[in-house]
């Protein structure tokens, strides 16, 4: 046989072999369901709903002081951010409410607040906070501190004689921000791409996985060891079949919810986007590939899959900036791919970066995906044998 | 015991008692207008293909399952709601269908026991001795601490069926706990409940897909499509269809089998054989008519004749319902065309294993096997479960490399040709592994695609496996829709889809009735006769190994027989003797005796079978001790020995060679 014949034949096992998978997909209805569901609706609520912006921090006040400065200190503590709660008896009461959860935060303002500061003396005020949830409570303290800065500035200008509506402001740093990619800090761009991320994520490591175990539960694994097909054409079309289905979910998401509903500038090559996409996808199911070598059941492929998927989306760079990482996370969240793909997803669709500037990134992600897939590669070969 | 009164003999209420059943899920009507009694100490039989309805009528009896009409009643308590289900079901044992699916696979066989006895509430005092004597009856007292993921398909079963039996139940009921399993294993299990029904007079309803194992029931019924065809000892049913089975040997097989379907409505290839069922009693009637149907160049140089049995009767009972009803069974197609092997292959040796070894780590499974397979031969390969078929046929199939040995398949060599072998064969495994959310076309298509046909065949040979499955115009039709004896035929037919010049059927009937069994085995015919192909077969079916050209029997990894399967037959006849039938005025009291003197007797329903090396003088001694305890022989026949004695024979003498070594050792 020439090397051309043994080609072809190659390539045409290769093409029932996804003509089948991809007749399969269509076949599934659930699967069919879940896909739109995590495509559209999922990312259109993790982008209207999901937000790091905190609003309504309810907030509990002890005026020991009962003076004009104390009510304006009180007073500034407003709504959208603060959710005021009232003026209450004192710390034992303050106490109360910050265990049963009810306040958020508790300000306790001294006695003699007012007189002090007129007398030009500092003073302090206590600003009592609930951080058992950390990052929650990070968020209040900041908005807290921009409501007491002017105040405090006010103060301070006051005792050296200086209105704050005056011109000739004493020397200081004009803080100026220009913010760059998302002028106007919508949560919702950043949350919906990176609900797109780990909806992308999540699926190309489970449908090639069900699909190769379902192959198992259902014996018709037996009939394709014994037929001609090698184990990179067992696997290959379930890839190919899996990567175009995904394609296809990331276009309903970016046509349908990400653009016109986000208006999420998509400023790069789309190109490129669904290029790197499905590089990331392919990397993906090498992993996909391993669970469902070592999986007896769709049920163990399940368990397996939640298990290895959190850490990799909390490692992605999503909800932790990776110079906040301790050494060893830090180790592991730089041989994901998951990592790569979110810097690369973000600098395509709103930074508007192209391949001059992510090569690096596409190079790594590469790298790590051929790693991850060839190895899960020689353990199926090693299973079949 | 053929008429069942109201009553049992001594006043109490018939173990069940069924009339007018029937149940459907959804449109499809699982069982209609069943009705059924069953006396207490009978062993009754429920037999039929996959889809009969035998489950849905035991879970309801067994009361968990709710049914829509009808009533059913069980020692007189109506089974109606789980309440009165409840009330029932400390006297009942119910084993569900598949294998071991009751056990836990983690916990020891003896584990296993305790925990249904602790369930069951068996009293502690009792239940050791129960133990003992149920594990030394099954033979599976050396193995008490193996967990059960770690025994075989018919070690789990036996496990099961103490498991249900451990509280010594008055009524078992048992879904095919015999399919799947070898004959040795299914002898055992026999002896425990042919033991327990005489001793502790229990009673058994017992379902099967092996027709040749109606002959172990006091009564059976035989069910197809929801509905009974008939019921009634096994000797009433074989007298519902007068007439006699005609063997013969033609010159040309196929052609003589061409001929003889003109005239008759049952015929098939045996073997070398033709055999027929021919509609008189008088056998020298029906000889003479067959013979003088056949063109003076297909004269048979051989003629027998049988009674026909319960498998003949089943299929004549179907005819006959078919043409007053007009309902037909698409029948398998004919093989028409078929890549020819050149003419210098014709007579080559297909698959040759050489001193094939397979070690995995300390366990020997397959121990320097050497076997050949000719062009148009059907060979084959019997053991019990893990005797190493399966590691063979995975050597030997390129999947598996051997230890060492050596050995060849369409002329590539498995050592070093793994690819070229797997392009060259067809392969049909036990499992259904086609998919079955894709068409039957899809399928097809599939495997052609795999198995490299060329695009613009496709089509044609697409066409042409439609017709050999007998599924031509269902082209489009899902297989999840299909019954299980199409599906192995679609099976059969993606394994063909390149004209393999070598099939592997692993257990490729394991489930389909014989209706379906049948229309296959003419498909393997065909291939075999007209078209040369080699075919390696395994199976539990005994009568289909009577079916084969060769047999290899392996035992623990080596092989223990290898021959045709009527030498085989006569062998057993010469070395051990000839097998008797007795049949008796008291049947549980007459066991009892003639195994005092003969521990290899066994219960076939109301009759007792053994092989006896001295027929006259066994015959004297034993209606001997028999009218000296007042019990009455009505008949002793002879009976042909048949693969099921020689595959049964063999292993467990076999068996006992080897614990006697380890005895030693």
């Amino acid at each position: 046989m020439s090397l051309m014949n043994v080609w072809k034949n190659w390539a045409s096992r290769l093409s029932v072999m996804t003509y089948k998978e991809i007749l399969q997909f269509l076949r599934d209805p659930i699967l069919m369901l879940i896909l739109v569901y995590a495509f559209i609706l999922g990312v259109r609520n993790a982008g209207t709903s999901v937000s790091m912006q905190i609003e309504h921090a309810p907030i509990a006040f002890i005026d020991n002081d009962r003076s004009n400065t104390s009510r304006e200190v009180i007073y500034s503590f407003q709504e959208p951010w603060f959710s005021p709660y009232g003026v209450i008896s004192g710390p034992r009461e303050g106490q109360r409410l910050l265990d049963s959860g009810k306040v958020m935060a508790v300000l306790d303002i001294p006695p003699q607040f007012e007189e002090s500061l007129m007398r030009g003396d500092p003073e302090s005020i206590q600003l009592q906070l609930d951080t058992s949830n950390s990052s929650i409570a990070e968020i209040v303290e900041g908005y807290a501190s921009q409501v007491m800065a002017p105040l405090g500035q006010t103060f301070g200008l006051k005792s050296l004689g200086i209105s704050s509506s005056s011109s000739s402001l004493p020397p200081g740093i004009i803080d100026a921000h220009r913010i760059w990619f998302n002028p106007n800090v919508l949560d919702s761009w950043f949350q919906s791409v990176c609900q797109l991320i780990q909806v992308i994520t999540m699926l190309a490591l489970l449908l090639p996985a069900a699909a190769m175990v379902r192959e198992k539960e259902r014996g018709t694994i037996e009939q394709l060891t014994v037929s001609p097909l090698s184990p990179l054409q067992i696997i290959l079309p379930k890839v190919i079949s899996m990567t175009l289905a995904i394609i296809i979910g990331c276009c309903l998401s970016l046509f349908i919810v990400i653009g016109p509903m986000f208006h999420v500038p998509m400023k790069g090559s789309l190109l490129l986007f669904f290029v790197i996409t499905a590089i990331y996808v392919f990397s993906m199911t090498g992993i996909g590939v391993f669970i469902a070598s070592i999986s007896r059941n769709l049920a163990q492929v399940g368990l397996l899959s939640i298990m290895l998927l959190t850490p990799m989306i909390y490692l992605s760079g999503k909800f932790t900036p990776p110079e906040a990482m301790p050494g060893a996370l830090l180790a592991v969240m730089y041989i994901q791919p998951t990592y790569y793909y979110l810097n690369i997803v973000f600098g395509i669709l709103l930074k508007g970066a192209g391949v001059q500037i992510l090569w690096l990134q596409i190079l790594i992600m590469i790298a790590l995906g051929s790693v991850i897939f060839i190895a899960a590669m020689r353990r199926f070969k090693r299973q079949m044998g | 015991m053929a008429t069942a009164s109201v009553l049992n003999g001594d006043g109490s209420a018939l173990p069940i008692r069924v009339s007018e059943f029937g149940k459907s899920y959804g449109k499809v009507v699982a069982v209609r207008e069943a009705s059924l009694d069953v006396v207490k100490g009978e062993m009754y039989g429920l037999i039929g293909p996959d889809g009969a309805g035998k489950s849905t009528l035991m879970k309801s009896i067994a009361g968990v399952l709710a049914y829509d009409a009808g009533s059913i009643e069980v020692f007189g308590q109506k089974v109606d709601s789980e309440e009165s289900a409840e009330l029932i079901k400390s006297r009942i044992g119910l084993m569900p269908q598949g294998l071991g699916l009751n056990l836990s696979p983690d916990l020891s066989i003896e584990e296993n026991i305790d925990y249904f006895a602790r369930v069951r509430l068996v009293p502690p005092s009792e239940l050791e001795a129960r133990k003992d004597r149920f594990l030394k009856m099954t033979r599976l007292d050396s193995f008490r601490n193996r967990p059960m993921k770690n025994l075989s398909g018919g070690m789990k079963q036996k496990l099961g069926l103490i498991c249900s039996l451990i509280h010594l139940p008055e009524l078992i009921i048992l879904d095919e706990p015999t399919t799947g399993v070898d004959p040795v294993s299914r002898r055992d299990f026999w002896a425990i409940l042919s033991e327990l029904s005489r001793a502790e007079g229990m009673t058994a309803l017992i379902s099967t897909a092996y027709m040749e194992e109606a002959l172990r029931f006091d009564r059976v019924s035989l069910m197809h499509e929801g509905r009974f065809l008939a019921s009634g000892t096994p000797e009433e049913l074989v007298g519902l269809v007068p007439g006699t089975m005609v063997e013969l040997r033609c010159p040309n097989q196929i052609e003589a089998l061409g001929v003889l379907r003109e005239y008759y409505a049952q015929v098939e290839p045996r073997g070398e054989w033709v055999r027929l069922l021919a509609d008189t009693a008088d056998r020298d009637k029906a000889k003479s008519e067959a013979i003088s149907f056949l063109p003076p160049d297909l004269q048979p140089t051989e003629v027998r004749t049988w009674d026909p049995d319960l498998e003949d009767v089943f299929i004549a009972l179907l005819r006959q319902r078919e043409q007053t009803e007009g309902e037909a069974t698409s029948a398998a197609g004919t093989v028409e065309t078929y890549a020819a092997l050149p003419e210098e292959q014709m007579e080559r040796t297909a698959i040759e294993a050489m001193e094939l070894t397979r070690i995995f780590g300390s366990f020997t499974a397959v121990d320097h096997v050497t076997f050949q397979v000719k062009q148009g031969e059907i060979f084959g390969l019997l053991g019990a479960n893990g005797a190493g078929k399966s590691t063979c046929i995975k050597m030997l199939t390129g999947i598996l490399p051997p230890s060492s040995g050596e050995g060849q398949v369409s002329g590539a060599d498995m050592r070093f040709a793994g690819q070229e072998i797997k392009e060259r064969i067809g392969y049909v495994s036990q499992a259904f592994s086609l998919y079955i959310d894709l068409t039957v076309l899809e399928n097809i298509m599939l495997y052609a695609g795999i198995y490299g046909v060329p695009k613009d065949l496709r089509p044609e040979r697409a066409e042409w496996v439609l017709n050999v499955a007998g599924l031509s115009g269902r082209g489009d039709a899902k297989v999840a829709s299909l019954p299980m004896g199409l599906r192995q035929r679609l099976s059969l037919g993606c394994a063909l889809v390149h004209q393999p010049s070598t099939l592997f059927l692993d257990e490729p009937t394991s489930g389909v009735d014989p209706v379906g069994r049948r229309q296959f085995w003419d498909i393997l015919y065909r291939l075999s006769r007209v078209h040369n192909v080699a075919i390696l077969f395994t199976t539990h079916y005994m009568s289909e190994a009577e079916s084969c050209d060769h047999i290899v029997l392996m035992f623990a990894g080596r092989v223990v027989a290898d021959a045709p399967p009527e030498s085989l037959e006569d062998n057993i006849e010469n070395q051990v003797g000839h097998l008797l039938e007795f049949r008796t005025s008291d049947p549980p009291n007459a066991l009892g005796l003639v195994t005092s003197i003969f521990p290899e007797a066994l219960a076939y329903g109301s009759r007792i079978r053994l092989i006896s090396s001295d027929p006259t003088g066994d015959e004297q001694r034993i209606r001997e001790i028999l009218t000296e305890h007042g019990i009455q022989v009505l008949s002793v026949t002879p009976k042909p020995i048949s693969m099921e004695e020689v595959f049964v024979h063999t292993v467990t003498s076999l068996e006992r060679e080897s614990e006697k070594a380890k005895g030693a050792a």
